[in-house]
Formats: structure tokens, sequence, C-alpha cells
């Protein structure tokens, strides 16, 4: 336990630092002597080496967490802040999954779920984090074996049937915060269901863990998660400018902050950076692509594996992402946060989410996104995986056509599993997509 | 038929009709509040009508045949749709049929609570279902009296040990899987007494020795449908001993025999009682070994995991299933249907091979 917790604690406080910042020195090496290469994009956000530093410091702290701290799995869209006020070390299996998606692991990695039994038309990401339970493989070294498992059902039912085989495959307690589905207003009766849940989740977490909540710590948790997704909110909110600076596509990366570090200063210093130099962006005239024609609004998850070409091929013919629905769903609880009401707040922030909503709330939303980025047309990706988002899809593109008198793709593929896509087919897709533009 | 028996209830008793999507929801208070319950599972067969686009082919076909069924415009005899909250694909449609058209009238929701029994759900079940009541009295225009739900829930725990009662010595019942199942699955839309009085019957035709020979299964799914199934096995040697699906015996609540004087509490203590099942996110490993009991209470040979495409809730707890039955070295076999009219010749095949390999004491496929 002491030597786990003296290894935790270099690879927190010197390893992991001093690694990155060789890789920031190699980086500025290669990229001294690399000729700059010619591409649609605008030059790429300084930021940009920071977000990897972050990210890639939090999973190799990661490997030495278990035995030197509380590790808990959670959901994306699950309270975390209890967790961090506790010192607990937090892992996202969504987020572990899209990181295996872009490095093409998910088909490798998955098929030892399928293997034991799991069918190949549930969510790719519940596939790939179970695969990778089974096989211990995954492209971070180690992930640290959990105390404790996680889920809220704010974002799908799916997570929970998901996080019943985790809890059973690693033998771990699994706490529940269940959020009823909003239809219209939510009801009184449902956000004291979740408040409670939350007190019964703080009493498992201190339980297992052998920590006291400290009231004081959790309010500053939940005040900078509150900054965290204001300030998330305000970056993507910089897009409405013409050329966009960024593009939605940087969006789903720059995205992993505020998942998954929400709560802490780094992510609220990391977005202070991104806006700025977004904002700095916008002054100098310069785009996220470099010749912006056309403005898109992207719906549902991204499809991970293929975001670079769909990206390039994109931003080649002049079309930018320049918002997503996706990317908004973590700005928008920025108002609900009540650091004076940690629980009776978070009841409600957590319950008021993008997915958790009826269709009319959605369709809304997207049309408010359409609007104030000035988009011309819309692609939905229509995700074999996640039902739940996909739902009610075919109804919206009706809406968003007729309403908004834009055109919008409904493009069907896979968020994280390559195996069910064909490449070429989505391509031409997109491609005929784009030249229905210049009629 | 049953067009004319709704029209009956209807005219003859001034009974509302909700049509219910599945599964779970608190059928006492419909029918202490004189509203007839008609559940929609498929209607079996292609899908049809322009509707059927309006969600992707990769969604359960429970959900699109409802779509394309409800917004096709042959709903028009009930008063209400009644959505439980039993699935991401239900809630969507839950939103897409009232928000997006197919739909104008009254809908009514029941938000059960997900996961184990814990203090907090409780509290919330009692909530919900005190909400879900008052949907009912909207909609009805009447009141709901204590007396009136006492009866219900009486009449509700009397149908329960009966199907209980049904279902456990269904050996001795001398008739085939199909009939008994057609019968059982009636209550999806008669009047709760009406089905009473049949289930009264098929328990009368119960005799004190075995009927049954052959290859004992054990079943476990969300619907049995397409309802061929029975036929096939039955033909291929096999009779049905146990049942795990979502729509029959999921649905009977083992409480009956000590349920609380007050009927609320005795609503919400027969929604706890029920056995597991993936859309109530019940526990797996709890799931796990109340299947295994199941089976060997009633000696089966094998499991056939019967599951609707697509139903995500139902295709998360197979592997565990799977898992432990093979470490039992009981046959198990997965198979999968899209509410068809029919089974088709290949999965009859594969259930007809299945049911020798069990009688041979054989191992999964
Ligand atoms: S991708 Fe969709 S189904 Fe999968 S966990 Fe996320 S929201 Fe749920
Ligand atoms: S079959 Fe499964 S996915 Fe379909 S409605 Fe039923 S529970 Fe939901």
């Amino acid at each position: 336990m002491i030597t786990r917790k003296i290894q935790y604690q270099m690879a927190k406080r010197a390893v992991g630092p001093f690694l990155m910042a060789l890789d920031r020195w190699q980086s500025a090496q290669k990229s001294r002597k690399r000729k700059p290469r010619e591409t649609p994009f605008g030059p790429p956000l300084q930021s940009v080496q920071k977000l990897k530093e972050i990210m890639t410091l939090n999973y190799f702290e990661g490997r030495y967490a278990d035995g030197a701290v509380p590790v808990a799995w959670v959901t994306s869209g699950f309270p975390a802040e209890v967790f961090f006020a506790l010192g607990f070390h937090v892992v996202y299996p969504e987020n572990h999954a899209a990181l295996c998606s872009t490095r093409h692991k998910v088909p490798e990695i998955a098929e030892f779920a399928e293997r034991d039994g799991l069918s190949r038309d549930v969510c790719s990401y519940a596939r790939t984090d179970i695969g990778s339970v089974i096989s211990g493989k995954t492209p971070v070294g180690r992930l640290p074996k959990p105390d404790m498992i996680a889920c809220c059902t704010n974002i799908c039912q799916t997570v929970l049937y998901w996080y019943r085989n985790l809890a059973e495959y690693l033998n771990v307690p699994l706490v529940l915060v269940d959020t009823p589905f909003m239809y219209g207003g939510t009801r009184e009766h449902h956000l004291d269901y979740v408040s409670a849940q939350l007190g019964e989740v703080i009493e498992a977490a201190e339980r297992i863990s052998g920590r006291r909540m400290d009231a004081e710590k959790l309010a500053r948790v939940v005040e900078n998660a509150r900054d965290g997704s204001r300030l998330w909110g305000e970056c993507l909110a910089i897009s409405q400018a013409r050329p966009a600076p960024w593009t939605g596509i940087d969006t789903f990366f720059h995205i992993a902050p505020i998942v998954t570090i929400r709560g802490t200063e780094t992510c609220n210093e990391y977005y202070r950076m991104l806006k700025d130099e977004l904002t700095e962006r916008v002054k100098a005239g310069v785009g996220g692509i470099k010749n912006e024609k056309h403005r898109l609004l992207w719906d549902n998850l991204p499809i991970w594996f293929k975001v670079r070409e769909h990206s390039t091929m994109t931003a080649e013919r002049g079309f930018n992402f320049v918002c997503a629905t996706y990317s908004n769903a973590w700005a928008e609880a920025g108002d609900l946060i009540d650091p004076s009401h940690p629980l009776e707040s978070a009841a409600k922030t957590y319950t008021y989410v993008y997915l958790n909503r009826d269709l009319d709330n959605r369709l809304k939303t997207t049309v408010d996104l359409a609007k104030s980025f000035g988009v011309d047309g819309a692609v939905l990706h229509s995700d074999r995986s996640c039902k739940p988002y996909s739902v009610g899809q075919v109804d919206v593109k009706e809406r968003l056509q007729k309403d908004m008198n834009i055109r919008v793709l409904l493009l069907e593929a896979d968020h994280a599993d390559e195996r069910s896509l064909s490449g070429e087919q989505a391509e031409m897709r997109l491609l005929a997509f784009m030249e229905n533009f210049n009629d | 038929m049953r067009k004319e028996y709704i029209d009956r209830q209807k005219r003859e008793f001034g009974r509302k009709v909700v049509i219910s999507l599945p599964i779970h929801y608190p059928k006492e208070i419909l029918t202490a509040l004189d509203v007839l319950c008609v559940e929609l599972w498929g209607p079996p067969g292609e899908i049809s009508g322009n509707q059927a686009g309006r969600i992707q082919t990769y969604v359960c076909p429970v959900v699109r045949k409802a779509l394309a069924f409800i917004a096709g415009g042959h709903a028009s005899e009930a008063d209400a749709l009644l959505f439980p909250h039993t699935c991401d694909s239900i809630q969507g449609l839950a939103s897409l049929l009232p928000d997006f058209g197919g739909w104008n009238g009254p809908v009514l929701r029941f938000i059960h609570p997900k996961g184990e029994r814990r203090a907090s759900s409780e509290v919330y079940l009692v909530r919900e279902i005190e909400a879900f009541i008052a949907q009912v009295e909207t909609l009805t225009g009447k009141k709901l009296e204590p007396a009136r739900l006492s009866s219900a829930v009486k009449l509700h725990a009397e149908i329960d040990a009966l199907k209980l009662r049904i279902l456990k010595l269904r050996r001795n019942i001398d008739m085939r899987d199909s009939e008994l199942y057609a019968i059982l699955r009636r209550g999806e839309w008669l009047w709760p007494e009406d089905h009473m009085a049949e289930l009264k019957e098929l328990a009368s035709k119960i005799s004190d020795k075995p009927q049954k020979k052959g290859v004992a299964l054990m079943l476990s799914g969300i619907v049995p449908e397409p309802m061929d199934i029975f036929d096939v096995l039955e033909n291929a040697g096999a009779f049905i001993v146990a049942d795990d699906y979502a729509a029959i015996g999921r649905r009977i609540s083992s409480s009956s025999a000590e349920l609380p004087d007050n009927p609320l509490q005795a609503v919400i203590e027969r929604y706890f009682a029920l056995p597991p099942c993936s859309t109530r996110s019940s526990d797996l490993a709890g799931r796990v070994e109340y299947l295994t009991g199941l089976y060997s209470q009633n000696g089966a040979a094998g499991l056939v995991l019967h599951n609707v495409k697509f139903c995500e809730p139902e295709m998360f707890d197979v592997a565990m299933i799977k898992k432990r039955f093979a470490a039992m070295n009981s046959p198990v076999l997965y198979v999968e249907t899209e509410l068809e009219k029919q089974l088709s010749g290949q999965l009859s095949t594969r259930l007809e091979a299945f049911v020798e390999m069990a009688s041979k004491g054989g191992e999964s496929e």
C-alpha cells in the first residue's frame, strides 16, 4: 500500500511531468525540422500540446492509482464531483473506448467481449470496455482496477446494462444514479429521487474509501465544475464568428477535460488558455479551416475512427463543422450548478441533460444551435450503436429541412466500431451531400 | 375478435381503453379505475405503411412495429397510450409519437425505478405511482377509491397466484404449449376478471400426474413471438417446463400471499417482488442465480434464450447467463426473432437440432 502510494505520487508529481516535458521538447524539435505540410486547415491550435499532456498524464497517473487512492469508474454523465472531492482517481470508460477507436483498436479489443457472448448489436463503447477488462488490452498501458463502479442513466439506459456487466467482471460494487427521463418539464419527486441517490452514493463512496466528505471541498469542486462548464460553453460559442477559429471536429477532442476532469482547477486553466487562443484567432481572422465556404452542424457522437479523414475531406471543400450537439451537451449545465446547494443543484444539473430530455427539446436545441452558428447544412450521424441518440433523427432531419431550409444528411455509421461501417460508402455519401451545395 | 371485445368493453361497461407498450406498469391502478389495458407487442408480420421508416432498422421491431401501427391510425379505439419506461427505444418512441406526430391523444407515462431496491427507489416508486394515479384519474374523470384499489390488488394477486400454480404444474396439463401460452397471453388484453375466469378453467385441467413427455426446456426472452416456436419445439419432442419471458413469467409476482393491507403499499411490494428482469436492470448476479434456480427446480434439460433482435437490455445479460449455464454443463441455445409471423426454416432446424442435443444432455451451441 505504501509502495503504491509512493509510486502514485512519483508518477503524478515527478515522472509524469518529466515525461510530458520531454515530449514537449521532442515535439518542438520535430516541428522545427518538419517542413510545414499543405493542409486545408488553419494553423494548428497551440493548446493541443497542453491537451495532450493533461490527458496523457491523467491516464499515466491512473496506472499507479489502484492501491494508492480509491478508484471509481464512472459514466460520462455521472456527478463525479463527489468522487473528486473525496480524492478518488476517476476513470471514464467511455472516454477510454473513444480513445481505442481513434487508435483503431476496437475490432481487436471488442472481439474478446463478443467471443464471451456479447452481441455485436450492442453499443460499441460497451463491447470495447468489456473486451478490455477481459483481455487487459488497452492503448493506455493499464487501467487501474476500480474500488467501485458508478453509473448515471442520464445519457441512456444502456450504460446501466453495460456497468452491471463491468461490476460482475470486476467483482466490485455498483452505485447508481437513476435519472427519470424528462418529458417536458421535470417533476419534484424525480429531482428528490436523484438527490436521495446522490446521498446514497456519497455514503457508499465514504464507506469504500474510508474518507469523510468535506463540505467545503465539495463546494469548491462544484464551483470549479460550474466554471469549467461555462468556460467550455464560451470556447464553443466563439465559433459563431466567421470564419470559425476552430472546427467542430476539434471540439470532439478538446471536450476531454470537461468530461474527465470536470471540477478540477487543471480543467479550468486549460479552457481559459484555449479561450484566449481562440479569441486571438478571431481577432486575427484565422479560421479552423483555410477557406470556410459552408458551415455545418454535426449531430450525435463522432465517428471516432474516421474523424480525421472526414474533417480533411470536408475542409478541402470549404466545409466546416462549426457546432455539434454532442460537444454542446457539456456546456449546457453551467447555469444550473449552484455551489451553495451542491446536491440539490446537482440533481437538477444531471437530470436536465440533453439525452435525458424529450425530442421536442432536442429539436429546439438543434435549431437554436443551427441559428446561432449560422449553419447552412447539417449531418446527422445515425449511429447503429447508440439507439437513444439516434431514435427520432429521421423526423429531426425533416423538420430541419423544412423549418430551417437547410440541407441535411442522415449518415449511417457507428461511433467506435469500424467493422460496422463501409468507409467508402460513408465518404461517398458525404461527398454527394457536399456536391449538392453547388446547385 | 379482439376489436369486438374492446368495443364491447367501452359500450357495455363504459370503460376507457389504454394501449400500453411493454412491459412493467401498475395494472392494478388501471383496473381500479375501470380502464381496459391492451398491450401492444407487434403486431406480428411485416412492418407496413410509410410510418415504419421513421425509426432506423437497427432498433428493435417491437418499437418499430408499434410506431407503424399507432402512427398508421390503427390505435383509434384507444383513449390514451401508456409508455412504461422499459428501455431507451421505448423512451424514444414515447417522445417521438406525441412530439413529432402519429398520436394526438392523451399519453400516460410510468417511469419505474431501475436497479435494486434502495431506500431512495422505494420512496420514489410510491410517488411515481401516485403521479400515475393522478394521470389515470384525469383520463377517466374518476377518483380512485381505496376500496376499489384494494379489490384490484386482490384480483391481480389472485391472477398471479393462479398463473404461478399453472406454470409450476404445467407438466400435469394435457395441452399443447401453444394453446397454453395463447390463454396466458390473453391477459395482455382481456379485462382481468375475464382473464381470471379463463385461468380458472385452465387450472381445473391440472391433473395429479404428469401428462407431458419429452425433453423439458426452459425458455427465456422478452416475448414468445412468433408463437409457432412452441409447435416447432413440441413437434421435435420437447415441452416447456419453465418460463422466463418478460411478457409472462417475469410479470408474475411471488408476493401475492403476504401483501400488506395498505393497497398502495401492496402495489409497491408486488413490484419489488417481481422476478429479476433486464428491463428493470435487476442485479445481474441475482438474475443468473434466479434463472439457474428456476431451471433446476423444474428439472429442465436445456435453456433456449429467445431474444427479440436488437433488444439491448436482454442482449447484455446473455453472456453471463450463457457462461453460468455452460459451467453447469446445461445446454443453451440463443436465437433471435423479429416478431415475424412464422419461424424461418433455418431457425426451426436449429431448434430441432437443439432438442435432439438436449435429449442427449449435450453441450451448448
Ligand atoms: S454511445 Fe449511446 S448507447 Fe453507448 S453509452 Fe453512449 S449514449 Fe449510451
Ligand atoms: S424488445 Fe427490448 S428493446 Fe424492444 S421494446 Fe422490448 S425491451 Fe425495449
